[in-house]
């Protein structure tokens, strides 16, 4: 189990509140070539059954990521694993963030964000299946690490994108980034968020993760990293069923810094009173229904 | 360690996460409620100025609500937290129908406390930015030392208990109501007074907190205030708490602040 990238900041924030070397570990906040301020206020709101949020990818940059961020995590952690968020306009940029850090210690992969909806282009990647394969082509030959691609749910078929990832050379995927929304002001007739519209999380999306998930391995053999709406341990048992290998527990961990823990300890409780020796005989262990033909995709 | 004041600095805890049981709840004022909850770690931790994330957790089902930030209004000997808490919507409506022995979360304590070092303070409050004060000047009254209080509402329906106030704090604050309902009438600001030289501390609606940095600024008065912004987790890591800092960039309320020298502040993009 992984803290999400964006609800832990890097790693430090976290260090006083939860036991990070026993939960498995954590994505960082999103880490770009140059530093950038991020979007003006506000920056977040809670929503019917979960969150707004444009924070607009505020980050020190790569340079500042690896003097200020990285040092703690390295010194700090042993067991967790660590996750860089990757962050882009360009191809370029994306290829100059991890042709950066590859030679740094301190971490164990990358998680390419193509798919944040609360920047100028953010989800360009994510959309255009062209781009995608070439961006993970050209990541792969700067990187031996694991490589992992944060898909977007915001295209007819998440299924074609996690193909394409996998033929293009990635390591593995998460499913699924924030879905694009709007919360208006009426007493101000405005959009309450600066940015006008931000990106919905929390349990309002847990379906629409899950449903990315069972997409995903239904097309590709990558290991997925369930992301989306996760707040105890039957949310995380419904991704792991759908084919999640592991998952990420994001807004949760606002609404209760312990909520990684609980739902570790959940798992495990799960697991002793079903038996279940390993979480891997469960991973996409989903029944098929009979007499429903095969599965085709929403919409 | 930051400093608000420019000198000593001041050492803050850890902020720990407890579920904590309501001892006690009042209705105090229109869609008020005076809370004190059961945690003695953080009742021992905090510091005036200091804030608690304050929600409901994820153990009902069904039950969604991002914790709301409260200034630590109070700290009992019992270990005890007060909280004053104004029902504005969905979420604070939740909160404040919490009863005696149900439990809620608590993180805390959080952010930047005020920096008073031993200088004589006015205290300016709008609204339920009056708990901050209620706990300084509780602290400052138990040290053997006085503050002025200056609080406002907006009328006489709004003012939270001036009896419970001076029970809580051995202070008699300064009553402004804008109609002159209770109290003198007019806004907070008409209590300021030019020839004081008393460090400001200033809690409440982001117009008063204008009106304090203009008067600070025109009187040469060293002025710290308690801003807030929508906030997610309170612990710095979802960044969605900025405020304009006078230096152009974007401050987090939580961790930089949320009490913050008024001098680092853009007060024209606040």
């Amino acid at each position: 189990m992984l803290l999400a990238s964006g609800t832990c900041g890097y790693g430090q924030e976290y260090a006083d509140l939860i036991p990070l070397d026993e939960i498995g570990g954590l994505v960082t906040k999103a880490v770009s070539l140059e530093p950038r301020p991020g979007n003006p206020p506000h920056r977040v709101a809670e929503t019917p059954g979960g969150m707004i949020n444009a924070i607009g990818l505020e980050n020190p940059g790569l340079h500042g990521f690896i003097a200020e961020k990285l040092p703690w995590l390295r010194e700090h952690l042993s067991r967790a694993q660590v996750f860089v968020n990757v962050v882009g306009h360009s191809a370029e940029d994306f290829a100059a963030v991890v042709s950066g850090l590859d030679g740094e210690d301190g971490f164990l992969g990358y998680e390419i964000n193509v798919s944040c909806p609360n920047v100028k282009g953010g989800t360009m990647f994510g959309t255009d299946e062209r781009a995608l394969a070439d961006l993970v082509a050209r990541l792969r030959g700067c990187t031996e690490r694991p490589l992992v691609i944060k898909l977007t749910p915001n295209v007819p078929d998440v299924g074609d994108f996690a193909r394409i990832c996998e033929e293009a050379g990635a390591d593995g995927l998460s499913a699924i980034n924030t879905f694009p929304g709007m919360v208006v002001d009426i007493s101000r007739r405005e959009p309450l968020i600066g940015n006008r519209s931000g990106g919905v999380s929390g349990p309002a999306i847990l379906p629409m993760g899950v449903y990315a998930t069972w997409r995903a391995r239904q097309t590709c053999g990558l290991p997925i990293m369930g992301i989306g709406g996760i707040r105890n341990a039957e949310d995380a048992l419904q991704y792991v069923l759908a084919g999640a290998c592991l998952v990420q527990i994001g807004t949760a961990s606002f609404v209760d810094p312990g909520a990684a823990v609980a739902v570790h300890e959940g798992l495990s409780e799960y697991m002793q009173a079903n038996g279940v020796a390993r979480l891997e005989d469960l991973v996409g262990a989903l029944q098929s229904r009979p007499g429903r033909g095969p599965a085709i995709p929403a919409g | 360690m930051l400093s608000a004041g420019g000198g000593v600095a001041v050492e803050r805890a850890a902020p720990v996460s407890r579920r904590a049981t309501l001892l006690s709840t009042r209705f105090v004022a229109r869609d008020t409620w005076w809370q004190e909850f059961d945690c003695p770690d953080i009742a021992a931790a905090s510091l005036p100025g200091q804030f608690v994330m304050l929600g409901v957790g994820l153990d009902e089902p069904g039950a969604w609500l991002l914790p709301r930030p409260f200034s630590v209004g109070w700290t009992g000997p019992g270990g005890e937290v007060g909280i004053l808490l104004r029902a504005y919507g969905q979420g604070t409506r939740a909160l404040a129908k919490l009863e005696v022995g149900q439990t809620a979360l608590l993180l805390g304590p959080l952010g930047r406390p005020f920096d008073t070092e031993g200088a004589d303070v006015e205290c300016v409050a709008g609204g339920v930015g009056l708990a901050p004060f209620i706990f300084l000047a509780a602290r400052e009254a138990a040290a053997g030392r006085r503050v002025r209080l200056i609080y406002g509402e907006r009328d006489a329906g709004a003012v939270f208990d001036p009896v419970l106030i001076a029970s809580l704090t051995d202070h008699d604050p300064e009553l402004f109501t804008e109609d002159g309902s209770a109290g003198r009438k007019g806004l907070v600001t008409a209590g300021l007074d030019p020839a004081s030289s008393a460090l400001l501390l200033g809690c409440g609606p982001t117009p008063l907190l204008r009106a304090l940095a203009a008067f600070a600024r025109e009187h040469g008065r060293r002025l710290q205030v308690s801003v807030e912004e929508h906030m997610g987790c309170g612990i710095g890591t979802c960044q969605g708490c900025v405020v304009r800092g006078a230096d152009g960039r974007w401050v987090k309320a939580c961790i930089e602040g949320s009490v913050f020298p008024a001098e680092e502040l853009d007060w024209g993009a606040i």
